[in-house]
């Protein structure tokens, strides 16, 4: 369905000159800085695969993907979408792909939300039966009808990501692109679109490529992930893998009744302060129920929290590591 | 006197900040000075024109009206890198004006030296060298005494305050109208005529000239520009300065007031 | 190739028809806006006046005269604003990433971007314009035959699709530098005056200029000429009747300048 050979993408940037003198010679001379910001790539994706892209901040994550929507054209390499090369015939990429980016809208802000699918219509030149039948479905899945005549810019965030992916999906594409689907959604939101995703794939048979620095996204929907950053690629196939190596970390956080000295065979005390301690253990060598059950023989606990690793912290204990 | 100091320190600091900010947004400068090019190209033409054929007009020659074109046209070059008034009305739009107002300085006054250090960054890469190459090329009429260059000086800046106080006073109307749109285009028509901007207010029609000179927008070019050119002098020159303070006091105090009131008015509906 | 143009046009009427619906919604920022640029072009007149007052003609042409110079560009300015208008502020849809969205959907950008803003606001200039040119139509007893109507319809269609193309051709450098509504004011602002006063009174050079390289002269000087029965040094009186063919040439040009741009932008993004 994708296939990506040995892409880079290089950037040019403007450099800040220091000091007052420095700010009249810019006023006259330019100097750039170059960026590489996906440094030659490669991979490929079979047709009904969920795809995880992660990776931190400017790691590279949008850049490829606007790469393969056809709106930036690399600087080497060659990228297939189905068969078309998404940057030279950006139009006919258009119709077989759909697009959401999680940070901006792709509706008309002054519309009705309705409206904006109407004008899809117009433009992905969608038969009346094939759209009447899509917005019936997503309408139900969704629960799109609960604002679908308010404006778009008095949606609340859920919806409008209800409304975009809605709206990404009216013309059948054979690939969807999902860049932070999630972002600043609240648990609730996100799991129902993380539902509509898995669906989407499983009904329709719709190969998604989803952006994320959300771990939990990747956990819930994607078999495989590519893990990048700065421009390259530091992992890419089963989710599980890597969990079965990074994934076991767990942070504890606790809240102990008084002042208590910390002492606990296999678990390393990462931070104090006062009466709340951070602790880090590994599942493979004690679970939760066992520390826990350990702790609370000796000391009072007021309260607890347990977390994840987060996916900075995989990240670097593949730099130190590696796999 | 200690803490004026500090406080005058801090407020040079906003200036010393923006000058280097500057530099930033040098694409925006360069568009700046081409626009003010073209249009002394544009008003030296159309004084050119309209003298054709003739000597004086109205007692004024055309080597006075051209030379107060000039300076005339420098002086716009030089107010338009510090405007205030987009940045209250978007401050104010936003509602970020809160953040600015809990903070330990005066708002007018920062914005007012963040402003002159846009205008120093703008006057000595761009408004001085292209002027000085004018000047020498057309060598217009100048002032021929240091008392005449100290007046024009002065004036220059009274105008500067008057502008900077009107301006100000009208972006803060946004508090209580939403849209401005009909009422700013009034306001700037009104500088541009009655400023004598572009056309010095020897050539207005004698009503519109006695109107004029009642009001305070003629003290934001066309007092600093007719002292350059020496079409001011003696008593006339003195009591146009003494009106351009008068104005600058006036203006100066119908800022504070709707300021005061700005400010209650973001504190009683909080923002 | 008819099917397609058909197709193009339905789409447009419904995202311009989206896009009054959407500005109806304020309408007290509406008739604002409205008011606003008739208020604009009024105290440029006035302006005009007033530098009349004391000289009575500039350069053979008198205040009526030069009301009809202005109104002519202002009709056409207003009208070319209505489609390209929100073409200034291209760099905002730049800065913010909105624009993506115009380069991941079936149609051409350049049409789909257009079809965006449908702009009512500019109805204040058109009244202003239609007002001020049937004010010098009376003042200066024009008595218009149809040959002479024609040229005056061709300049109007002409200089809408000379400045449309100037506003193209300007949010082209948002591709470039992601700024255009500034360089929009200080450029194309400046311009718009210095046209409004006869061409004859400024140096060969830039009479030039404004012929040839930005066609502002075709907007309203030389089929003023033609109009008003006047005579130019240089130029002959049947250039007037040449705006159309000077516009539909100079938009195209500012059209595949902007296609360029998009392509800049596919390879450096924002």
């Amino acid at each position: 369905m994708i296939t990506v050979k040995n892409i880079s993408k290089i950037f040019y940037i403007n450099k800040r000159q220091e000091g007052m003198l420095g700010a009249i010679r810019s006023m006259f001379f330019r100097e750039y800085i170059e960026k590489i910001a996906v440094n030659d790539i490669s991979f490929s994706i079979s047709p009904g695969e969920i795809v995880g892209y992660i990776g931190p901040n400017g790691a590279g994550k949008s850049t490829t993907i606007k790469m393969l929507t056809g709106i930036l054209v690399p600087t080497s390499g060659e990228i297939r979408v189905n068969g078309v090369i998404p940057y030279r015939e950006r139009q006919k990429n258009a119709r077989q792909i759909g697009v959401v980016f999680g940070q901006r809208t792709q509706l008309w802000g002054d519309l009705p939300t309705v409206d904006s699918f109407e004008l899809l219509k117009q433009i992905y030149q969608i038969p009346e039966k094939k759209y009447r039948k899509n917005l019936e479905t997503f309408t139900e899945i969704l629960g799109l009808d609960e604002f679908l005549n308010t404006p778009v810019r008095q949606l609340s965030l859920g919806q409008r990501m209800r409304a975009d992916i809605a709206a990404s999906l009216l013309h059948d594409p054979a690939v969807l692109f999902l860049d932070e689907p999630t972002i600043g959604l609240d648990v609730v939101a996100k799991d129902r679109m993380r539902k509509f995703i898995r669906e989407v794939n499983k009904e329709r048979g719709v190969t998604v490529i989803l952006t994320t620095h959300d771990m939990s996204d990747i956990e819930k929907l994607c078999k495989r992930m590519i893990l990048i950053d700065k421009g390259k690629i530091m992992y890419d196939g089963e989710l599980a893998k890597i969990k079965e190596v990074f994934g076991r970390d767990r942070i504890l956080t606790i809240d102990f009744e008084g002042d208590v000295p910390f002492l606990e065979k296999g678990v390393q005390l990462i931070r104090s302060e006062g009466n709340r301690k951070w602790l880090k253990f590994n599942l493979e060598e004690i679970s939760t129920a066992q520390l826990l059950a350990e702790i609370a023989k000796k000391n009072e606990i007021k309260d607890f929290i347990i977390q994840e690793p987060e996916i900075d912290y995989i990240i670097r204990k593949i730099y130190e590591r590696g796999l | 006197m200690a803490g004026l100091c500090g406080k005058l320190r801090m407020y040079l600091e906003f200036s010393r900040i923006s000058f280097q900010r500057a530099a930033a947004y040098r694409f925006e400068a360069w568009m700046r000075l081409f626009s003010n090019v073209v249009f002394l190209f544009m008003w030296g033409f159309i004084w050119y024109g309209l003298y054709m054929d003739r000597d004086s007009v109205s007692g004024v020659t055309f080597q006075s009206v051209f030379s107060y074109v000039l300076i005339s046209q420098m002086l716009q070059g030089i107010h338009s890198a510090g405007t205030p008034l987009w940045e209250i009305q978007e401050k104010v739009r936003s509602g970020d004006i809160v953040t600015e107002i809990i903070r330990p300085y005066d708002y007018p006054t920062r914005l007012l030296f963040a402003d002159l250090g846009s205008i120093a960054f703008y006057f000595l890469t761009a408004i001085f060298p292209l002027y000085s190459v004018i000047f020498l090329i057309f060598r217009p009429l100048i002032p021929t005494s240091p008392e005449q260059w100290f007046l024009f000086f002065l004036s220059v800046v009274l105008g500067y305050l008057i502008r900077y106080f009107i301006e100000l006073t009208f972006g803060l109307f946004t508090f209580w109208l939403i849209e401005t749109g009909g009422v700013e285009d009034i306001f700037y028509f009104a500088i541009s005529l009655f400023s004598g901007a572009t056309i010095p207010l020897w050539f207005f029609p004698g009503w519109l000239n006695t109107l004029a000179r009642y009001l305070p927008f003629q003290g934001i070019y066309f007092v600093p520009n007719a002292i350059f050119v020496g079409e001011l002098g003696g008593t006339e020159l003195f009591s146009a300065l003494t009106v351009q303070l008068f104005w600058v006091a006036v203006s100066f105090l119908i800022l504070r007031f709707v300021w005061y009131k700005a400010g209650k008015k973001i504190v009683g509906q909080g923002g | 190739m008819a099917r397609s143009i058909y197709n193009a046009l339905r789409i447009y009427w419904y995202m311009v028809e989206a896009s009054i619906r959407a500005q109806m919604q304020y309408s007290y920022a509406f008739i604002m806006n409205i008011l606003g640029w008739m208020m604009h072009y009024t105290g440029m007149a006035i302006t005009m006046w007033v530098l009349l007052y004391s000289f009575q003609a500039l350069n053979g042409w008198v205040y009526w005269e030069l009301i009809f110079l202005f109104a002519l560009s202002v009709l056409s300015w207003s009208i070319c604003t209505i489609f390209f208008f929100h073409f200034r502020k291209l760099d905002v849809h730049i800065v913010q990433g909105t624009f993506d969205r115009f380069l991941v959907r079936p149609i051409s950008p350049f049409f789909h971007f257009m079809a965006l803003k449908f702009d009512v606001g500019a109805l204040g200039q058109l009244f202003f314009s239609i007002g001020a040119f049937i004010l010098a139509y009376i003042k200066l007893s024009l008595h218009w035959s149809w040959a002479e109507w024609l040229v005056f319809l061709g300049a109007v269609i002409g200089g809408t699709l000379i400045q449309g193309g100037m506003l193209v051709l300007i949010s082209t450098i948002a591709f470039y530098t992601t700024r255009s509504e500034r360089v929009f004011w200080v450029l194309i602002f400046p311009f718009r005056n210095l046209i409004n006063y006869p061409l004859t009174i400024f140096p060969k050079a830039m009479q030039m200029f404004i012929t040839f390289v930005l066609p502002f002269a075709f907007v309203n000087y030389l089929p003023a000429l033609i109009l008003l029965d006047k005579a130019d040094p240089v130029f002959p009186g049947f250039w007037g009747s040449l705006s159309i063919f000077v516009g539909i040439l100079f938009f195209w040009f500012s059209y595949r300048v902007w296609q360029k741009g998009v392509d800049r932008y596919n390879s450096t993004g924002s």
